[in-house]
């Protein structure tokens, strides 16, 4: 309940960092997709519904401070929580090539869905203006992902502590 | 033990995924008119947070970028003060065409319709790596902005709002994809429409073939579509070419304003769809 709970708060902390402090030291560059990161983390690791919630959640956030297309980021951002889910079975996902590249893939993936999304509904073809921005993006994201992996490790961890412990508190 | 949970797990994963497709599809229906509760209350809270980061990143990096440009201080002073000089030289003129123009305007009895009043905004929140272009501000509708209103910075037209809540607005850049502004070449009032295209530039689409735009032409609104008065500086020709087939020339614009280096804006309350 307490993941629940603290899901909004969360998420909207994780996009502030990424909209203020990230962006600040990328100096407009090649930028870090901390949700990005957070939203395979939750994928890969935690259970379907609480990995689609938080995707939800946080696509949400960034469809409203951000997005200009209602719900594109919490769609994009449920298919790849989704789709890593599925992989998490099957693979050994604490690997950090395996982090990096998976990252990479899926942070190119939300790229294409918004060339897919402008060519599909505004008949814009966006694909040679953001190629390579995108490609730097999602390369400097997967890099960083495994450092990001191991802090919402701690931080799962810390909070599943604490979840266990709440009964006896009370 | 996972078994019994299996059916709700796949509902409730199917819900979600549910709920995300029919947001998505709100697009459709447009919906996006006006900004809903939970979207107000999500920007409330996230544009003063922003805000706040954003200004202690923001001094820590100005700091420096201050000291740097102390290097050059005395030259660029001496310079500006030379450019001071003749501008107002040319303000002079300006006002004297401007008396002018009132003027004859009262003599052909043409009723005045710069009934525009503004709001001062800044910017509080933005994204410079997002695809999307887009800047939070810190004015809502308490202050009177409504969605479609024009912005402004110093040098020219900075976008339009697309989102408003109580007290902060979204604004849609006009170097965004989304942007479509009716446009005109000042010289020569060739019209066009200037779509962003990304990054930081525009492109001014469907100008034809035949008709004569120069690098450095400066390019206006033509205050046709409803939303932007006319005369607002868009920004400037930077690229004409006319080598690719087909009915029009590609025409690059770089805007007037460095929207990077946006802080401070102006929005326009202006009704011009009552005048419709």
């Amino acid at each position: 309940m307490i993941y629940y709970l603290l899901l909004p708060i969360f998420s909207l902390l994780v996009l502030i960092i990424q909209t203020t402090v990230v962006d600040t030291l990328s100096f407009g560059k090649a930028g870090l997709e901390i949700s990005l990161i957070l939203v395979v983390y939750a994928g890969l690791h935690l259970s379907v519904i609480r990995g689609i919630a938080l995707s939800l959640v946080i696509g949400f956030f960034l469809d409203c401070t951000t997005g200009i297309v209602p719900g594109f980021f919490m769609f994009s951002y449920v298919l790849i929580s989704l789709i890593s889910n599925t992989i998490s079975h099957r693979v050994y996902a604490r690997d950090a090539i395996f982090i990096i590249a998976f990252t990479f893939m899926c942070a190119l993936l939300g790229k294409l869905l918004i060339v897919l999304m402008y060519k599909v509904l505004y008949g814009i073809n966006v694909f040679s203006g953001i190629l390579y921005v995108s490609f730097l993006q999602a390369a400097v994201t997967g890099l960083f992902a495994p450092v990001f992996f191991i802090l919402f490790y701690r931080l799962e961890v810390f909070l599943n502590v604490w979840e266990t412990r709440s009964p006896d508190r009370l | 033990m996972a078994a019994p949970k299996r059916p709700y797990t796949i509902i409730v994963a199917l819900a979600l995924v549910i709920i995300s497709l029919i947001t998505f599809s709100l697009i459709n229906f447009g919906s996006s008119e006006k900004t809903g509760l939970l979207k107000k209350t999500v920007l409330e809270i996230a544009a003063p947070l922003e805000d706040a980061a954003n200004s202690a990143f923001t001094s820590i990096g100005l700091a420096w970028e201050r000291y740097v440009l102390l290097v050059g201080l005395e030259r660029e002073n001496r310079e500006l003060n030379a450019k001071i000089t003749s501008l107002m030289i040319e303000v002079n003129n300006y006002r004297e065409m401007s008396i002018e123009y009132v003027r004859l305007r009262k003599l052909m009895d043409i009723e005045d319709d710069s009934k525009n009043s503004t709001v001062v905004a800044r910017v509080v929140g933005r994204n410079r790596l997002s695809v999307f272009k887009t800047v939070l501000i810190n004015k809502g509708t308490a202050d009177g902005i409504n969605i479609d209103f024009p912005v402004m910075g110093a040098e020219g037209v900075a976008g339009k709002v697309i989102e408003t809540s109580w007290n902060v607005s979204k604004v849609l850049l006009l170097v965004d994809y989304n942007s479509h502004i009716d446009a005109l070449i000042q010289r020569n009032r060739c019209r066009g429409v200037l779509q962003g295209s990304g990054k930081s530039g525009c492109e001014l689409k469907y100008v034809q073939r035949s008709d004569d735009v120069r690098v450095g032409d400066v390019v206006i609104s033509s205050g046709l579509a409803g939303v932007f008065p006319k005369g607002l500086v868009l920004g400037k020709v930077v690229e004409v070419d006319k080598k690719e087939a087909g009915l029009f020339q590609r025409i690059g614009v770089c805007p007037a304003l460095d929207i990077a280096r946006l802080e401070e804006v102006l929005v326009i309350s202006t009704r011009m769809g009552d005048d419709r």
